[in-house]
């Protein structure tokens, strides 16, 4: 069943996080294997530097939520087991580090058909306790009918 | 670090990752994505997957880590882009071929290739950019 358009323009947020050093070391020890400097040689140095940017889809951690909101959201009523994750843009700004303070809004930009298959796209956009955008994302589902 | 210089249309670079079966647990404690279907193999069988599906921002992940060791550092990697075109399910081995297609001025794009064990491609179209400072 197509989305309906009016949904266009619905917005989540904003979200406020505090960048955590943990995170980012968690982050970068599930995913990171082939970037040094986020550990110590022998795992010594508990935390990545203060001045150490987040890896590059670290966002997820702090601009997936108005997505995941949209997709779950009762007003749209999507099938979240026919929905998969189908297309995923990432713009990077300033770059993230431990102890900034992000916000993130997000909306609903765009539905469409394609035969079967229903798109969602929402956009989101974070930006730092300077006012500065480190983020720019675009986030697609697509729903299997 | 390498500097502008060192990147040339034509380098090419590889790197394989597996989704262990503990994979989406861990990138679903880590990114937030808990999503029953990447944790619950009952849940993705019901979905029609063969079990539990790895976060596709976890295999765009591993691009953008692919990515930036060969750009060097994470501050770099400007764009990303990706369509999911098959889900990577547990037990997968995926192997990122990348290649740079074009240098200019401070900006290296890439194109990225990612397929399973099977050859199947799991991403489409993926692409990157990395912004260098000049120099």
């Amino acid at each position: 069943m197509a989305i309906d358009t009016r949904h266009v323009g619905r917005r989540y947020g904003p979200f406020r996080t505090t960048v955590c050093a943990e995170r980012i070391q968690s982050f970068a020890l599930v995913v990171a294997g082939g970037v040094p400097g986020y550990f110590g040689p022998a795992r010594d140095e508990p935390h990545p530097p203060s001045d150490r940017v987040a890896p590059p889809t670290f966002g997820v951690t702090f601009a997936m939520e108005p997505f995941a909101l949209a997709c779950s959201d009762p007003e749209l009523g999507l099938d979240l087991l026919r929905l998969l994750h189908a297309e995923q843009e990432f713009e990077h700004g300033a770059p993230v580090r431990p102890g900034d303070v992000l916000t993130t809004l997000g909306e609903i930009v765009d539905v469409r058909s394609k035969g079967s298959l229903d798109f969602m796209t929402v956009r989101t956009e974070t930006v730092n306790q300077d006012g500065e955008r480190v983020l720019v994302a675009r986030w697609s589902a697509v729903i299997r009918n | 670090m390498k500097t502008l210089a060192e990147f040339h249309e034509g380098d090419t670079f590889e790197s394989t990752r597996e989704a262990d079966r503990y994979r989406p647990v861990f990138y679903a404690a880590v990114s937030g994505d808990f999503n029953p279907i990447h944790i619950d193999p009952d849940v993705g069988r019901a979905a029609g997957f063969p079990g539990a599906i790895l976060q596709g921002m976890c295999t765009m992940a591993w691009l953008a880590d692919v990515c930036t060791a060969y750009l060097g550092d994470p501050a770099r990697v400007k764009r990303l882009r990706v369509r999911f075109s098959r889900p990577v399910v547990v037990g997968d081995v995926v192997t990122f071929r990348g290649r740079c297609v074009a240098v200019e001025g401070p900006v290296v794009r890439l194109e990225i290739e990612a397929r399973n064990q099977r050859g199947e491609e799991v991403l489409k179209g993926a692409s990157a950019e990395g912004w260098l400072e000049a120099g």
